[in-house]
């Protein structure tokens, strides 16, 4: 029984294992938009829609980051939008990338379903999904004060 | 010299995120022993952008010259950031947020390792 006491109180997204949640989030919202804003700025006639996809990546994941990090309730709101579009983007880009390779000569964050970075994109928003609900069910309703 | 410091920092990446998810599994907060395996491994860190960012000042051209710029930069700063991120929370799971910067840092050296690479010939 090593387990240690959770604190009391509002159960926040950013703390326990939800910061190992966000610490990825965090460099992922890096490393996407880094990758994105270089091959944009250096190399945007290659592959426009690609790159555009990259950016678009990487503006969901600081946004997610943000959502999961901050502590009002409006950034739970944030969070939920942002994890939901992931999982979307993930989902669509992922079979468009199999189903008509052509189309996408380059590759993305969300291309094979995140098949490049180790399938992360694809198990990513499934946590995060999980993680927003079990946070919000045990939230204790007395906690919210305004 | 600075492929064998690029490779020795990705193995101990690596031995730093082993440690860092050991801790969590043993149920001890971001302590003392996280601050010191830390701090070593940033020393090397930036012993080695140091002397990249040297090569290049001295005319050395890696392929995407900016891309190589931006890892060296990532790969200096995540771990400080991970670190102080991971402090401000005082349960087990500190460890694991150490574990997931240090991977992301020894991701980056790789990158930096294969761009160099491409230098060199």
């Amino acid at each position: 029984m090593a387990e240690s006491p959770e604190p009391t109180g509002p159960r926040e997204t950013s703390r326990g294992v939800g910061r190992v949640l966000v610490a990825v989030y965090a460099v992922f919202a890096l490393s996407a938009s880094a990758r994105a804003g270089v091959q944009l700025a250096t190399k945007y006639h290659e592959a426009p829609l690609a790159y555009l996809l990259s950016a678009f990546a990487g503006g969901v994941y600081i946004l997610a980051t943000i959502g999961l990090a901050g502590r009002r309730p409006a950034f739970r709101t944030l969070a939920w939008v942002a994890v939901l579009v992931e999982m979307t983007g993930v989902l669509v880009v992922g079979t468009l990338s199999v189903a008509a390779p052509a189309d996408f000569p380059k590759a993305t964050v969300w291309s094979g379903y995140g098949a490049g970075y180790g399938w992360v994109p694809l198990v990513l928003p499934i946590f995060g999904l999980l993680w927003l609900r079990r946070t919000s069910r045990d939230t204790p309703a007395n906690s919210t004060r305004d | 010299m600075i492929t064998t410091l690029a490779f020795a920092l990705v193995g101990l990446t690596a031995v730093l995120a082993v440690f860092g998810v050991v801790t969590t599994a043993l149920g001890r907060p971001v302590g003392r022993a996280h601050t010191l395996a830390v701090g070593g491994v940033e020393a090397l860190l930036v012993l080695q952008a140091v002397l990249a960012a040297l090569r290049v000042a001295g005319g050395a051209r890696p392929p995407e010259t900016e891309t190589f710029l931006i890892y060296l930069l990532v790969s200096v700063c995540v771990l400080p950031i991970g670190l102080q991120f991971a402090k401000a929370d005082e349960t087990r799971w500190g460890g694991t947020v150490v574990a997931v910067t240090a991977v992301a840092t020894g991701v980056a050296v790789l990158r930096l390792l294969g761009l160099w690479g491409g230098a060199s010939g």
